[in-house]
């Protein structure tokens, strides 16, 4: 099978994501992985016209993206150019006879879908779906030049939040830590800021505290927000309302702090703290660093 | 400026989803209906254009079975100007869906088209896409905010980080991750009104679009196996507890 992975990079770097694709697409068979080149921005037009321009001359078999905001815009609408299957989101893909067999989550998270689609066909793939092997080597990548002479947008600017800085993104992160309204407000964010800066996590909260204003809205995880799969999930201070869970229930480890012993955190937590957050996060921070320096 | 919003009626988010007897469509017996949440976002986005504009017109479409019209009416109690019902009994591929909404677009001519960015059911997020695509206009997804400026929007889209700025010239699509107020609830002279508007129904066969089209084949819907079990801390002074959880992370679940 002939797969062409579009790749993804942030800053000089390529994302975790797209090194997690090129090591599946060596697996289902003939692999080449390409960057669309020249857009500062994405932009779907200009991107999806490469790219389609590219499949014509190599008439891979599938493609994937990463199920990122920009991996999902490019997939959706270059399988609507090429006429192609689509499955988004994706979270096992296996070559089936000349088929895929894939499985995606449906009903944020509620449900599991098992799917055969027939190839051609593009896939976008969940972000830390794949393991990445160790000491995989980064694959070569093709530049492929965006097509800009199909852009009908103009770019005016990048307008930045105020708060975000140089942690990792909230999608890719091995480890997330999330605050919620049990914080009882912005001021004690640093609180969860100081445990992700131990566990080198990024930072998410509940929908609560971004539609409070206490933090923005990139950062809320759950069903209107960014859904996470990582290592370990550490949740302060939310008490674990169903459109949060559906966010982050497939995180593989899943600690919870609350003060409440009924919350609805604990019945997926695989480590429940009943405590005050404002008593054990700084305790827990310190005690990060001194585990992580004795191992 | 005149804004038309494609929607999906899907079962509500607090519904509890579980697999029908068939092992591969959802048990639809006592399920609550809502408009999904990003064509919500997607609706006050529009209709807080009209707040500040009314010569701003709001119209809703949906594909979908004879159900799907308590979706729309809902979309005008809350404010919208009018709907219209593609009626389509069984399920079609995103593609499919897009050409049908194409050929309404292409009838109905608005400035610009706003869709949620995925529906809450399947969470494909492949229709809009599509629809752009099908249309052959430029398209811009994640958005939380519209602007209008002069001769077309300008289209604000989350990015990490931030938000890039992009101006657009009439027609464009969209597609919402979120409004800047959360949705509004329907009024009750809203409700009185929607009850009494006519919503044309179009049979998605007469459209004259080919429904034909590749998409994934659903073999089996599963619910995930449930998680649980899990240790609970709350013994001693908040120190020792810190001290076993961070050993038992690095020397159990090795994620330190």
């Amino acid at each position: 099978m002939k797969v062409l992975v579009v790749a993804e990079r942030k800053g000089k770097d390529l994302r975790r994501v797209t090194l997690e694709l090129a090591a599946k697409a060596n697996e289902l068979g003939d692999a080449s992985v390409v960057e669309v080149s020249g857009l500062e921005h994405h932009s779907a037009l200009p991107a999806v016209s490469a790219l389609a321009a590219r499949v014509k001359a190599d008439t891979p078999d599938l493609i994937l993206t990463g199920a990122t905001p920009n991996g999902r815009d490019v997939g959706a609408r270059l399988a609507a150019r090429l006429g192609w299957a689509y499955a988004a989101d994706c979270t096992a893909v296996a070559a089936d006879g000349g088929a895929l067999s894939v499985e995606r989550p449906m009903y944020a998270g509620k449900i599991r879908a098992r799917l055969r689609v027939a190839t051609p066909a593009v896939l976008s793939i969940r972000p830390g779906a794949f393991t990445l092997p160790a000491n995989a080597p980064p694959p070569p990548v093709a530049s492929l030049p965006a097509d800009s002479a199909s852009e009908k947008l103009t770019f005016l600017k990048h307008e930045p939040t105020a708060s975000s800085g140089k942690r990792v993104s909230l999608a890719e992160a091995r480890v997330v830590v999330s605050g919620g309204r049990g914080l009882k407000g912005p001021e004690n964010w640093h609180l969860v800021e100081e445990l992700a800066d131990a566990l080198g996590a990024a930072v998410g909260a509940s929908r609560a505290v971004t539609d409070a204003g206490w933090r923005p809205n990139e950062e809320q995880v759950g069903q209107t927000g960014k859904t996470v799969t990582p290592d370990l999930y550490v949740a302060l201070g939310i008490s674990g309302a169903i459109q949060h869970l559906a966010g982050m229930t497939s995180s593989k480890v899943i600690v919870a702090v609350n003060k409440d012993p009924d919350a609805d955190i604990f019945k997926i937590a695989d480590y429940g703290v009943v405590g005050d957050v404002f008593e054990f996060v700084p305790a827990f921070t310190e005690a990060v660093k001194k585990a992580k320096a004795s191992s | 400026m005149k804004i038309l919003i494609p929607l999906k009626q899907v079962p509500d988010s607090t519904v509890r989803v579980k697999v029908a007897p068939d092992g591969k469509t959802i048990a639809v017996e006592g399920i609550t209906w809502s408009i999904s949440p990003y064509d919500e976002y997607a609706i006050e986005m529009a209709l807080e254009r009209k707040d500040a504009d009314p010569s701003t017109s709001v119209s809703v479409v949906t594909v979908g079975p004879a159900r799907a019209r308590d979706a729309l009416r809902q979309a005008l109690a809350m404010g919208c100007d009018d709907a219209t019902l593609v009626l389509a009994e069984q399920p079609l591929p995103g593609l499919a869906i897009a050409r049908a909404l194409a050929k309404v677009v292409q009838d109905a001519k608005p400035d610009l088209v706003l869709c949620g960015k995925q529906a809450s059911d399947d969470d494909q997020g492949s229709v809009g896409p599509a629809l752009a695509e099908v249309l052959g206009w430029p398209h811009v997804s994640m958005l939380t905010k519209l602007v209008p400026a002069d001769g077309g929007v300008e289209l604000w889209r989350e990015v990490e980080g931030g938000h890039d700025v992009w101006q657009a010239t009439f027609p464009v699509l969209g597609t919402t991750h979120k409004s800047e107020k959360e949705p509004r609830y329907p009024s009750l002279p809203g409700i009185m009104k929607a009850k009494k508007k006519e919503i044309p129904e179009r049979a998605v066969a007469s459209l004259g679009v080919d429904l034909d089209a590749p998409a994934p084949e659903i073999l089996a819907l599963e619910t995930p196996p449930a998680r649980g079990g899990g240790k609970v801390l709350k013994d001693g002074d908040m120190k020792a507890v810190a001290t076993q959880l961070a050993t038992l992370l690095r020397d159990e679940a090795k994620v330190l």
